[in-house]
C-alpha cells in the first residue's frame, strides 16, 4: 500500500520481457500498437492553469477623443503561494459571476422559472449576438440580462456597471410584459375558438376549501348536539334533554341517568 | 377613438355573459329567438377561423396591463345538449334516415367527434421542431473520433468532475480549475486522451484483437452493447465475476468458443480442438467505471491486458493503461465516449476485412497445425500414443 502500481502502464514492457524469457510463446497482437501509441505520462504533475479575472472596457482616455479598448486585470491581493500549492487547481472566475449574483439577488423569482440546460451540439452560442437581448432559440431569462449587460460593458464607451444594468433590465422588463400580453391574448383567442382550460387554480382551491368547511360543518353539528345533550342533562331541563332521550317518568329516574355522566368529571 | 372599441368590448362581454347564463340553465329546450341564435353562433365558433366566416375582429377585454383576468372555464359548455330544432319534413327520403342516425349519438360522442375533427384540422398548423435533442442519437449513431469537438464534449457534460474534497491528486494534470466547489476537467485533455484511446481501439480491432467493453453502472447497458456491436467486440453490463480472467477455466469454461478465418467465417472443423484450450483472454478492455471494477482491472494487470478507462477526478489514473479524463457519472458523457470508441473499433474492423478481401492480413495468422497442437504438451494429440507403440 502507498506505492504506485505501474502494472497497467507497463503492459508492453512486461509482454516483451515475458516473451524474451520464454513465458509466452508469441507476442500479443497489441504490442506494436501500444509501442506506436504509448500511454501518456500519467504521474507527472504540471503546474495548474492560473485563471485571472480580465475586464474589457471601452474608455476615453484623457488627451484623446477616440475611446480605446482597455483590459483590466484583477489584482491578486493574496500573498504568494507556497511551492506545494503550485499544482493545486485554482478557482475559475468570470466577470459575469458578479453580474449574475446581483441580478438574481434583485430578482430571486427568476430562479423559479423553468430553464433549458441541455444543448445538443454545444454550438448554440454561435447564433447569439448580445447587441440585442432577444436571441433565436433561447428563451428570455436572467442569463439574457447578464449577457446583455456584459456586452454593453465591453462595447459601449465609458459606461458604468449600473447604467448597463439599467439598460439591460429595462429591455428585459419590456419583453417580459410583452410575453405576458401575448400569452393572455393567445388564451383569449383559444377560448374564443372553443378551448376549455378547466377550472383555474383559484377555483380548485376554493373547492378544496369548501370541502373542508363541509366536513367541519358535519363535525360541528354532532359536537353541538353532544354539547346540548350534556348541558341539558346537567341543568335538568327536560324539554332540551328530551330531544335526544326518552322523557324520564320521575325525578329519581333522571338522577340515575345523570349519575354516570358525573362520575368521570 | 379609444371609446368606440371599449363600448363594443363591453357589449360583447355582456352578450357572452348572457350566452353563458343561458347555457348554464338546464332548461335550454325552450328559449326565445335571440338566445337560440346566440347558442347556435357559439357552436359555429369552433371552426369559424378556418371556414373564414365573416366575423368581428377580436377585441381584447382587457385594455390595461394592470387589469387582470383569469381565463374562466365553463365546463357546462362542453357537454351541452344542442337545442331542439323543428324538423322540417324534406322531400328527400334519405334525409329522414340521416336525421334518425344523428339523434342516436350522445352528447359526449358528439363532443368527442368535434374534438377529433378539431385536432385533425389544427394539428397540421404550427411550427416544426427541427433541432431537438434526442438522447437516443448518441447510442444509435455515435460520432466518429474525427467528430470530437470541445463543444460536443462540453454539451455532453464530460467536464464535470467531483467535489474538490474527493479528488485524487494524481489527476491534477487533467483538471482545469474549480467552479462552485467542483473540479472542472480540462476539455483539451479529454479530447486528446479520447482521440488517443480511439486510435488504440482502432488499431487493435484492425489486428483482429478481442475488445471487451465493460460498463456495469445502471443505464450504461445499451451504449455498451451498441459499442461492442459496432466494434465486433464483447460486452459486460452486469457484474464482473471475479476470477473470470485469473480463473477463466472454472468460470468461463462452459462458454462457447469458435475458430474463424480471415473474413470472419466460422470454421466448424476445429471445434473439437478447442475442447481443452484455456479460456480466451481479451486483447483490450474498455472500462466505463473503473471505480467499481477494480477487481477487473487488477486481473487485467495480472494477465497483462491493456486497458482503457474513464477516469473521473476521484479515480486512480494508474489503474488503466490509457486513461480518458472525463465525467463517469453522466450517462450522456459515458454514452458519447463509449460510442466514439465503438466507432473507432468499427473503422478498424472495416480495415481488417478489406485487407482480408485482398488476401492480406494485418496480423500473423495462426496455422491449422498450431491449432491442432495440444496446449499443454505442445505436440499433436495423437503423436504420443504413436510413440508408445
Amino acid at each position: 500500500m502507498g506505492k504506485i502500481n505501474l502494472t497497467a502502464l507497463r503492459v508492453r514492457q512486461t509482454a516483451l520481457s515475458q516473451f524474451a524469457s520464454g513465458k509466452i510463446k508469441q507476442l500479443p497482437q497489441w504490442v506494436d500498437v501500444v509501442g506506436a501509441i504509448p500511454p501518456s505520462e500519467t504521474l507527472i504533475r504540471t503546474p495548474a492553469p492560473q485563471h485571472q479575472l480580465v475586464r474589457q472596457r471601452l474608455k476615453t482616455l484623457p488627451g484623446s477623443s477616440k475611446p480605446r479598448v482597455v483590459f483590466e486585470v484583477q489584482e491578486n491581493t493574496r500573498k504568494p503561494k507556497k511551492a506545494s500549492r503550485l499544482f493545486k487547481p485554482v478557482e475559475l472566475k468570470y466577470e459575469e459571476d458578479q453580474l449574475r449574483k446581483e441580478f438574481f439577488r434583485d430578482h430571486p423569482w427568476e430562479l423559479a422559472r423553468p430553464r433549458v440546460l441541455l444543448e445538443s451540439t454545444g454550438k448554440d452560442f454561435e447564433n447569439y449576438d448580445w447587441s440585442r437581448i432577444q436571441q433565436p432559440g433561447k428563451r428570455l431569462d436572467g442569463e439574457s440580462v447578464v449577457q446583455r449587460q456584459l456586452w454593453l460593458l465591453n462595447n459601449v464607451p465609458d459606461i458604468t456597471k449600473t447604467a448597463a444594468y439599467d439598460i439591460a433590465r429595462r429591455e428585459f422588463y419590456k419583453l417580459r410584459l410583452q410575453e405576458d400580453i401575448e400569452r393572455r391574448v393567445a388564451a383569449e383567442e383559444a377560448e374564443a375558438t372553443g378551448a376549455n382550460f378547466g377550472p383555474s387554480y383559484l377555483e380548485i382551491g376554493m373547492d378544496l376549501e369548501n370541502q373542508q368547511y363541509e366536513k367541519w360543518k358535519a363535525w360541528a353539528k354532532t359536537e353541538a348536539q353532544i354539547f346540548d345533550q350534556r348541558a341539558a342533562a346537567l341543568s335538568g331541563a327536560p324539554e332540551i334533554a328530551s330531544e335526544a332521550e326518552p322523557e324520564p317518568d320521575s325525578f329519581a329516574a333522571e338522577a340515575e341517568v345523570v349519575a354516570p355522566v358525573e362520575q368521570p368529571a | 377613438m379609444a371609446q368606440a372599441p371599449r363600448c363594443r368590448g363591453v357589449e360583447r362581454q355582456a352578450r357572452q355573459k348572457f350566452a353563458r347564463t343561458i347555457l348554464n340553465t338546464p332548461s335550454v329546450q325552450v328559449c326565445d329567438s335571440t338566445a337560440s341564435m346566440i347558442v347556435r353562433k357559439f357552436g359555429l365558433r369552433q371552426s369559424r377561423q378556418l371556414l373564414a366566416l365573416t366575423r368581428q375582429t377580436p377585441i381584447s377585454r382587457r385594455f390595461l396591463s394592470t387589469e387582470f383576468e383569469t381565463p374562466v372555464a365553463n365546463p357546462a359548455t362542453e357537454v351541452q345538449t344542442p337545442p331542439k330544432e323543428t324538423i322540417v319534413p324534406s322531400e328527400n327520403p334519405l334525409h329522414e334516415v340521416v336525421q334518425a342516425s344523428r339523434t342516436q349519438k350522445t352528447a359526449e360522442a358528439e363532443a368527442w367527434g368535434r374534438w377529433v375533427g378539431q385536432r385533425r384540422k389544427f394539428n397540421r398548423i404550427g411550427s416544426e421542431v427541427e433541432e431537438a435533442y434526442d438522447p437516443e442519437m448518441v447510442i444509435r449513431s455515435p460520432p466518429r473520433p474525427s467528430d470530437i469537438t470541445l463543444e460536443l464534449l462540453l454539451a455532453s457534460g464530460t467536464h464535470l468532475g467531483h467535489s474538490t474534497s474527493r479528488w485524487n491528486p494524481q489527476n491534477s494534470r487533467y483538471i482545469f480549475g474549480i467552479r462552485e466547489g467542483v473540479h472542472i476537467i480540462s476539455l483539451d485533455a479529454t479530447a486528446a486522451y479520447l482521440r488517443r484511446a480511439a486510435k488504440v481501439v482502432e488499431e487493435v480491432a484492425a489486428r483482429g484483437g478481442i475488445i471487451l467493453f465493460a460498463g456495469t453502472r445502471k443505464g450504461q447497458k445499451r451504449a455498451v452493447v451498441r459499442a461492442a456491436e459496432l466494434a465486433k467486440g464483447y460486452h459486460i453490463f452486469e457484474r464482473w465475476i471475479p476470477g473470470a480472467l485469473t480463473n477463466g477455466q472454472q468460470i468461463l469454461g462452459h462458454c462457447e468458443t469458435m475458430v474463424v478465418n480471415a473474413v470472419d467465417e466460422k470454421l466448424e472443423e476445429f471445434k473439437r480442438d478447442l475442447a481443452d484450450r484455456p479460456s480466451v483472454k481479451p486483447d483490450l478492455v474498455v472500462c466505463l467505471n473503473p471505480l467499481e471494477n477494480v477487481v477487473m482491472l487488477h486481473e487485467c494487470g495480472l494477465n497483462n491486458v491493456p486497458t482503457i478507462g474513464i477516469i473521473d477526478t476521484d479515480a486512480d489514473p494508474t489503474r488503466v493503461t490509457y486513461p480518458i479524463p472525463a465525467n463517469d457519472d453522466s450517462l450522456r458523457a459515458t454514452d458519447l465516449i463509449v460510442g466514439i470508441l465503438g466507432r473507432a473499433g468499427q473503422a478498424g474492423q472495416k480495415r481488417r476485412l478489406e485487407a482480408a478481401q485482398e488476401g492480406k492480413t494485418t496480423y500473423k495468422p495462426i496455422t491449422a497445425e498450431q491449432l491442432r497442437l495440444d496446449p499443454f504438451t505442445g505436440v499433436l494429440p495423437g503423436s504420443e500414443q504413436k510413440k508408445q507403440f
